[in-house]
């Protein structure tokens, strides 16, 4: 057993997990508040990725200025589809509302590359390709500001959580009816948990766009972050966090032990297999909240 | 108009709880199955082939997941993995000699032993849980399939389907295929018809409406759950079987993904979701939506010398099916099926619209 | 006539219907050859389509301009079918309605769905780059044409480089990070066979499709200290690969690939920092082949071009024309053989079988079709990225063809046993 090896894999599945854990915030987030699983977050991935694209490339606008303005952009894109698409599924039997996210996702898929070209784009926000050596071990320059940017926003929706707006969506979550009752906006908290949702995917898109160039195929993280959401806990920030680490460790280092035993890329059946086995173990997953039922 | 329901009176149980009480609806059936019958002797052979044989097996295919979705109110979204199942359990046993009948039925088999395992998951989580743990599976028999040399079919990854005969009859030409695909979908049709009429559709029923309150009352939850993966599977892998050897012919990994199962899906839903009418509409709509809106565009573009960029004119499908399902979502919860209920009613009456039940 | 809105919407039924007919027309009476060329813009094949489909166009469009071949235009019916079998199989139907005598899908599940379809219907089908490896064998799938180096042929040309390179391969380690489908695997029996012959040491990474993520296949490839490198994907995979491997620090002059690199992909990577690395050309790449020029003069610079005008000379762009002036060739060589038709799909069957020591002006090998060998003799050459275009390093050569042959064999005997 090469321990050196397994170190580098184990260190880079740490940076890669927390980047898919980006992905499986915005999840969460919609999740804690409105209660629906958002099947369109690995597409709004991709669109924060061509918005940011966009805007830097053909637009001429510095990289520095195009982020943010993308993530304006996708914050509004965010509360609008709540706006339009998502309010109409209250009350509909859950599958309904899954349906229509996995709807948005599809059309996404064919509108941006439709329009703005399905060649796959270079999104560059200068980060340089040198590997960077600490002792034997190699860590690659991408995923490690990747991974250290998502860990920071995670961190800081943690704070978000604490602040006046964070208290009322966690009044929310709790229970829609009573906060209502007591003068909340429910519907505004979850349309700012939307437009988060969108903008933190955004974050997540550029920073997947800038290693592997922006794509359709940046929707595809959709599975990844599920898998994070659910071991974590649906309504679980924390467990992002952890369960992304877990996640991006257990891929990484089964690419490096199970593959050659299987003879095939193992890596999306990680996914898969953690996804079935919280379900049979533990349905709520590390850290959510266990869900009553009444009838 | 040419629905009329004026005059008809039921004066026994039986007649009106047939499954077309109206004599009207039930010449429309015969005319119908007729026309079915009749198909490959009137219709073109593009027509029949492109259009008539996806329509029958994919309907077959959507009928089966409406049992589970729509019936019994269990989401699955790794139903393409099931029809792979079958299709490869069915293609194996055929490739190793045995009858097509027997095959058909042990690909049905298969795909239920396999798909009972995952409803299991059933039985613990639910709702979204549900739609995860099925997503799940669907990966997780992809990748078997694909990685186990003696189920794929080695570096080639393609197994080629045998000639076949079916009761007697060599499955060769357009003709005996067609008709091969219309007997197994007219047998699920028949099921799906009935099946709300039994002890079993009716415990579905009950099951999808609310578990727990099922379980009050008496339903056995556990057992029908795991019935209607059960069966819900089965039919998937009799379609598997009849997609391979009808309208594939050789098949690889690639056809059983995760595509076809939210195709399937979508079929439901815009179709409507309990509904077999429906699983049919449904079925046309989102297999030739795409189709007709590309011959479409290529008929603007050359005859109107439209300019319209390769890569746009490529995604729209992509963007109408998506665009599909949302808009059904929003303004059509209940699917074609609702909208042809809603024309049906309206015309049962016609002109005199006050006398609406 | 007011123009309201029940007017608009029956024009728009109308046109809507309109569309969907097939106009049929009887053979040979319009003086048309119809090819269909429907291939997948949306889904799997996006990297490569626009540009392949562009330069089949183009190259289609020029003979078209010079009055076509023996006072016939060639119609080609351009259409998607985004990978999907139902779509595919409804524009092959529809199109065959119409009197099409040859299709490209440029697709491996589609093409293989079609195999038993266009060998039951007499219609020739194109696989370049893509459909059943063992399609090569003619004597088994008469009317399937891959024309182009396969898979296995494209390996057995790389190790062949390699072997040139570093005068013998014993000992040496080959690292073979490939795409986690049949299409990544299928080089495999290659080069098994050829360490068996060789005696170089192999070591194979699988990553998952489509291999946007491959950060934990890289340090294990650079940790193993490889002699030679191929990657061997298509699409984001590629990109991917390469920009893995720039972050491990591994050397571009021992990275090589299939024939699925392009500029667009070096634009994705960064052009200075993937230089040195190699893939296989089929043909000439580039604006001097003549063919090229010739399109350029005639059907780009009137504004008749299918796309934009950069495109033209990529390499995609490059292999559809090559694909194109082959298929062309062999409905020259039809009308040489039964200058008065009918057309149909045994008729450029023949021609195809015919095509002798072609070099279409020089962009592509001489090569040959015969009715064994549907490869076209499996020449290629190896090139270089040199941080602007691709250069060739080698002459026009075949290699190990007698291992890549007895995988066509074993594959298309097996074939010719269950098929039909």
């Amino acid at each position: 057993m090469d321990w050196l090896l397994l170190a580098e894999l184990g260190i880079n599945g740490i940076f890669v997990g927390l980047m898919y854990g980006l992905v499986a915030l915005g999840i969460v987030l919609i999740y804690k508040t409105s209660g629906l699983a958002n099947l369109a977050q690995g597409a709004l991935a991709m669109t924060g990725a061509y918005a940011a694209w966009a805007i830097s490339v053909p637009l001429g606008l510095p990289i520095w200025l195009a982020i943010p303005l993308a993530l304006v952009a996708m914050f509004c894109f965010g509360a609008i589809t709540e706006r339009l698409a998502l309010r109409r599924m209250i009350g509909q039997p859950v599958i309904m509302a899954i349906m229509l996210t996995l709807g948005i996702e599809i059309m996404l898929r064919g509108l941006l590359p439709g329009f703005a070209g399905a060649a796959v784009k270079r999104l560059d926000i200068g980060i340089p390709v040198t590997p960077l050596f600490v002792g034997d071990l190699l860590l690659n320059r991408a995923t490690l500001i990747g991974g250290t940017v998502s860990f920071a926003m995670i961190l800081l929706s943690l704070l978000l959580f604490n602040s006046r707006l964070g208290v009322v969506m966690r009044a929310v979550s709790d229970d829609q009816t009573a906060s209502w009752a007591v003068g909340i906006r429910v519907e505004r908290a979850i349309a700012i948990s939307w437009g988060l949702a969108a903008a933190s995917a955004t974050v997540a898109g550029v920073i997947w766009g800038a290693t592997q160039g922006v794509d359709w195929s940046l929707s595809l993280l959709l599975i990844k972050a599920l898998a994070i959401a659910i071991l974590g806990g649906l309504d679980s920030i924390p467990g992002v966090l952890i369960a992304g680490v877990i996640v991006g460790v257990a891929e990484s280092v089964a690419t490096g032990i199970l593959d050659p035993l299987v003879g095939g890329g193992t890596r999306d059946i990680v996914a898969s297999v953690i996804i079935l086995l919280t379900l049979l173990l533990k349905p709520h997953g590390l850290f959510g909240r266990e869900h009553i039922e009444r009838i | 108009m040419f629905y009329r329901r004026a005059g008809i009176r039921f004066t026994r149980y039986r007649d009106e709880r047939q499954i077309w009480p109206l004599p009207l609806d039930r010449r429309l059936m015969l005319l119908v199955l007729l026309l079915a019958l009749a198909a490959p002797y009137l219709l073109d052979r593009l027509y029949l082939v492109g259009y008539l044989l996806p329509w029958l097996i994919w309907a077959t295919a959507a009928l089966g997941l409406n049992l589970l979705m729509g019936t019994a109110g269990q989401v699955h979204l790794g139903y393409g993995a099931v029809i792979g199942m079958g299709a490869y359990g069915s293609v194996h046993l055929v490739r190793a000699g045995a009858p097509l009948e027997l095959a058909m039925l042990a690909g049905g088999l298969i795909s239920a032993a396999v798909g009972i395992v995952f409803g299991a998951a059933a039985l613990r989580v639910k709702g979204l849980y549900l739609a995860m743990a099925t997503l799940a599976m669907q990966y997780i028999v992809d990748f078997v399939i694909s990685h186990v040399p003696f189920i794929s079919g080695g570096s080639q990854a393609t197994i080629t389907v045998p000639p076949v005969r079916f009761l007697g009859i060599p499955i060769v030409g357009d003709a005996a295929v067609y008709y091969m695909a219309l007997g197994v979908c007219i047998v699920v049709t028949l099921f799906m018809l009935n099946v709300r009429r039994t002890a079993f559709g009716r415990a579905l029923a009950a099951v999808r409406e609310k578990d727990y309150a099922a379980e009050v009352i008496g339903v056995d939850t556990f057992r029908f759950k795991l019935l209607a993966f059960w069966v819900s599977s089965f039919i998937g892998g009799v379609v598997g079987s009849v997609l391979a050897v009808c309208y594939l012919r050789s098949i690889s990994p690639d056809q059983f993904h995760i595509e076809l199962s939210i195709q399937l899906v979508a079929m439901v839903i815009v179709g409507g979701m309990g509904s077999v009418l429906g699983s049919f509409f449904g079925a046309a709509l989102i297999l030739f939506a795409p189709i007709v809106l590309n011959n479409l565009i290529g008929f603007m573009a050359d005859s109107m010398d439209m300019q319209i960029s390769t890569d746009l004119r490529a995604h729209v499908p992509l963007m109408l099916y998506g665009g599909l399902i949302v808009g059904f979502l929003l303004w059509e919860p209940l699917g074609l099926a609702k909208i042809y209920n809603n024309m049906r009613n309206y015309f049962l009456v016609w002109p005199f619209r006050h006398a609406q039940r | 006539m007011q123009i309201d809105r029940r007017n608009m919407l029956a024009g728009m039924g109308a046109a809507a219907l309109a569309s969907q007919v097939p106009v049929r027309v009887a053979f040979g009476q319009d003086k048309t050859i119809r090819f269909l060329l429907t291939q997948d813009f949306t889904r799997v094949y996006t990297f490569v389509t626009a540009e392949y489909s562009q330069g089949q166009r183009d190259y289609i469009s020029l003979i078209n301009e010079r009055g076509g071949i023996g006072g016939h235009k060639i119609v080609a019916e351009v259409s998607d079918h985004g990978n999907d079998l139902p779509r595919a199989i409804e524009s092959y139907e529809r199109a065959k309605a119409q009197g099409m005598v040859l299709v490209d899908p440029l697709s491996t599940p589609v093409a293989r769905a079609l195999v038993t379809r266009v060998l039951a219907d007499k219609v020739n089908m194109i696989t370049a780059f893509s459909g059943r490896s063992d399609a090569a064998d003619g004597s088994v799938f008469p009317y399937i044409f891959p024309l182009s180096p396969n898979y296995w042929t494209q390996m057995g040309l790389l190790i062949d480089y390699f072997r040139q390179t570093d005068g013998n391969l014993k000992g040496k380690k080959i690292c073979f990070v490939h795409i986690d489908t049949p299409f990544g695997k299928e080089p495999l029996p290659i080069l098994e066979a050829l360490r068996d012959k060789l005696g170089y040491e192999l070591q194979t990474f699988p990553y998952t499709p489509p291999g946007n993520d491959q950060s934990a296949i890289w340090p294990q490839v650079r940790r193993a200290r490889p002699d030679w490198v191929v990657f061997w994907g298509a699409g984001v995979g590629q990109t991917v690969a390469l920009t893995e491997a720039i972050r491990n620090g591994i050397r571009m002059d021992r990275m090589s690939s299939s024939v699925w690199l392009s500029e667009s992909d070096m634009d994705v990577v960064g052009r200075e920092q993937a230089k040195g690395v190699l893939k296989i050309d089929p043909c000439v790449l580039g604006r001097e082949a003549k063919p090229i020029q010739a399109i350029l003069d005639t059907v780009v610079k009137p504004g008749k071009g299918a796309g934009p005008e950069n495109k033209v000379g990529t390499v995609y762009y490059s292999y559809g024309v090559m694909i194109t002036a082959l298929i062309l060739e062999g409905v020259r060589k039809a009308f040489e053989i039964a200058p008065n038709g009918p057309i149909s799909g045994p008729w450029l069957n023949a021609g195809l079988h015919a095509i002798k020591d072609f070099t279409a002006d020089g962009m592509i090998p001489a090569t040959t079709i015969t009715t064994a060998d549907h490869q076209g003799g499996g020449k290629g050459r190896i090139s270089r990225w040199d941080g602007g275009k691709f250069t060739p390093i080698t002459d026009w050569y075949s290699a190990n063809q007698d291992v890549v042959w007895a995988e066509v064999k074993k594959y298309s005997s097996e074939f010719a046993k269950t098929g039909k």
